[in-house]
């Protein structure tokens, strides 16, 4: 089964495709995972897919009216709103600051509805099934540039500006005395993260993009020992469930970004497992010795 | 830098907290700032890091009015509660003295600081897993890190035990002898080994009172 798998891989354009785009994916990710997670904005990528399926639904709307275009490329539409979903987030984040989840729960819902309604008047909702739990197997080379476009792009971002992000992620009141404009940096980063989450709700559905995001990092944590560390494991991981799901998804007949996720949720039950045996064994040792 | 501060009010909505200070602070001055919980002395700091926005004209730093001002870089702050600051996530000492350092603070300057605030060892422990005066004494480094012309610490000895913040006020004496304002808030049972050139008390009353001298005792 996995031979045929290999065999396949590189023969099969649609499975190099599908490779190459859970690869970069396995990347951005998580990247973006971790600061989200410093930020405590854990919840942004759901309310940002959100926002991303009403573009796709306005899409094919507009295609219903004759605007054929927007059928084929409903991403564009996505990106575009995913980032108004982020700023107004940030809109309604400077109304209630110390409550930050209640602007996403706005958010969230509004583009729920917002959704349903679009979708609703489209005459042809396409596979309506694919943008909530997406299928990576089934991308194409358009699709490709534009991860490796966005893969580009925040590579620079992050190799250029990655003390900056770092620094007002951890403390954004201090972030003033480095110099840093708190206000110009958040808005990049929304609009940053909005074109992550509408890239990945393709391959991984509106419903699992937060997963592909979040949970990689929330293994890392466990095991990393500085923040470096913790986020080449969480690369480390979530390429590991992006190879290991897509064999799953290929050879099992079962939607991919779903694989991706259950062996993402897998490695990070192993990852507290085995931590909290190994604390046992040491707490033990330490008894041990003291009873010595 | 001077600190030009004019008539400065403050309220919160309706809850007037400064009434009209006035103080001039030149480069190298020492103000101690001192007052019973809840009188506002962090209010007044807030409004001078432009976190509580003042009206135009009551705030200067240099002739610049804080509203146009955006030389932030020449200060340098250690709040009262670390609560902005996201725990969790694993993040060494290291690593965010290193994010935190502008680019003509370099590693050496990292480790010397370290070095003479005591806490060099545990330069590689994560954030997370520090003592509450570790972690005091490391946004005490933080703040000194990218030589600010003004430092303002907000009762940065509040977990520090009593040798090390002997030892810590000798530090800031050192700092300001160097030449670097200090804007220093803490209680008034610390303040009679204080070098300090103005002393600022807040009281609590309804007129929002309070008293500026300076070291000699007159005003
Ligand atoms: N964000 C805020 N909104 C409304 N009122 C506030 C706010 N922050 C502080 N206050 C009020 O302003 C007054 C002054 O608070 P402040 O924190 O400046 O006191 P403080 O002198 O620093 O006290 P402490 O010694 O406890 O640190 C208090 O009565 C406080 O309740
Ligand atoms: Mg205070």
């Amino acid at each position: 089964m996995f031979l045929s798998f290999i065999t396949d891989l590189f023969q099969q354009d649609f499975m190099l495709r599908a490779l190459t785009a859970g690869v970069m994916l396995g990347i951005l990710a998580p990247l973006l995972g971790s600061i989200v997670v410093v930020r405590r904005l854990s919840f942004i990528a759901d309310t940002l897919g959100h926002f991303s399926l009403v573009g796709i639904s306005v899409s094919l709307f507009l295609s219903s009216l004759g605007f054929s275009y927007f059928f084929e490329k409903p991403l564009y539409l996505g990106i575009a709103f995913s980032v108004i979903g982020g700023l107004l987030i940030e809109f309604f984040r400077r109304s209630y600051t110390n409550y930050k989840e209640i602007s996403m729960v706005i958010v969230i819902s509004l583009g729920a509805a917002l959704s349903a309604i679009f979708f609703a008047l489209a005459s042809k909702t396409g596979s309506l099934y694919q943008y909530l739990f997406g299928s990576i197997l089934t991308v194409t080379n358009y699709y490709i540039y534009l991860i490796l476009v966005t893969l580009g792009i925040v590579s620079l971002l992050f190799i250029f500006f990655g003390k900056q992000i770092v620094a007002v992620s951890f403390d954004e009141t201090s972030a003033k005395f480095l110099g840093i404009n708190v206000s110009i940096f958040q808005l990049i980063f929304m609009i940053m993260l909005s074109v992550v989450v509408s890239v990945l709700l393709e391959a991984a559905g509106v419903l699992l993009i937060s997963s592909m995001m979040i949970i990689p990092v929330a293994a890392g944590m466990r095991i990393g020992w500085s923040f470096r560390s913790t986020t080449i494991i969480s690369i480390v991981f979530s390429e590991l469930s992006v190879l290991v799901g897509l064999w799953l998804a290929y050879s099992l007949t079962i939607p991919s970004g779903a694989a991706i996720v259950s062996i993402n949720i897998i490695i990070l039950l192993v990852v507290a497992l085995t931590k909290k045996i190994i604390n046992a064994r040491r707490i033990s040792k330490i008894d041990k010795n003291q009873i010595k | 830098m001077q600190i030009y501060i004019n008539n400065l009010s403050f309220a919160y909505g309706i809850k007037s907290i400064i009434n009209n200070l006035s103080i001039t602070l030149n480069q190298g001055d020492y103000l101690v700032v001192k007052g019973k919980n809840g009188t506002g002395k962090t209010t007044f700091i807030k409004c001078l890091l432009g976190v509580n926005e003042v009206k135009p004209g009551t705030i200067f730093f240099d002739k610049t009015d804080i509203t146009n001002f955006n030389s932030w870089t020449k200060f340098g702050y250690v709040s009262q509660s670390f609560d902005n600051f996201n725990y969790e996530f694993p993040i060494t000492v290291s690593e965010l003295l290193s994010v935190s350092s502008t680019k003509q603070t370099t590693a050496s300057d990292r480790l010397k600081l370290l070095d003479k605030m005591k806490i060099f060892d545990i330069q590689n422990q994560n954030i997370n897993s520090l003592s509450g005066g570790q972690l005091q004494r490391v946004f005490i480094v933080r703040a000194m890190l990218n030589k600010p012309k003004v430092l303002i610490l907000d009762e940065p000895t509040a977990s520090i035990d009593k040798q090390n913040k002997e030892f810590f006020y000798q530090t800031v004496e050192d700092l300001n002898k160097e030449g670097i304002t200090i804007i220093l808030i803490t209680h008034s049972d610390e303040i009679e080994h204080l070098n300090y050139t103005h002393i600022l008390t807040m009281f609590d009353d309804y007129t929002n009172s309070f008293d500026i001298r300076n070291k000699g005792g007159n005003e």
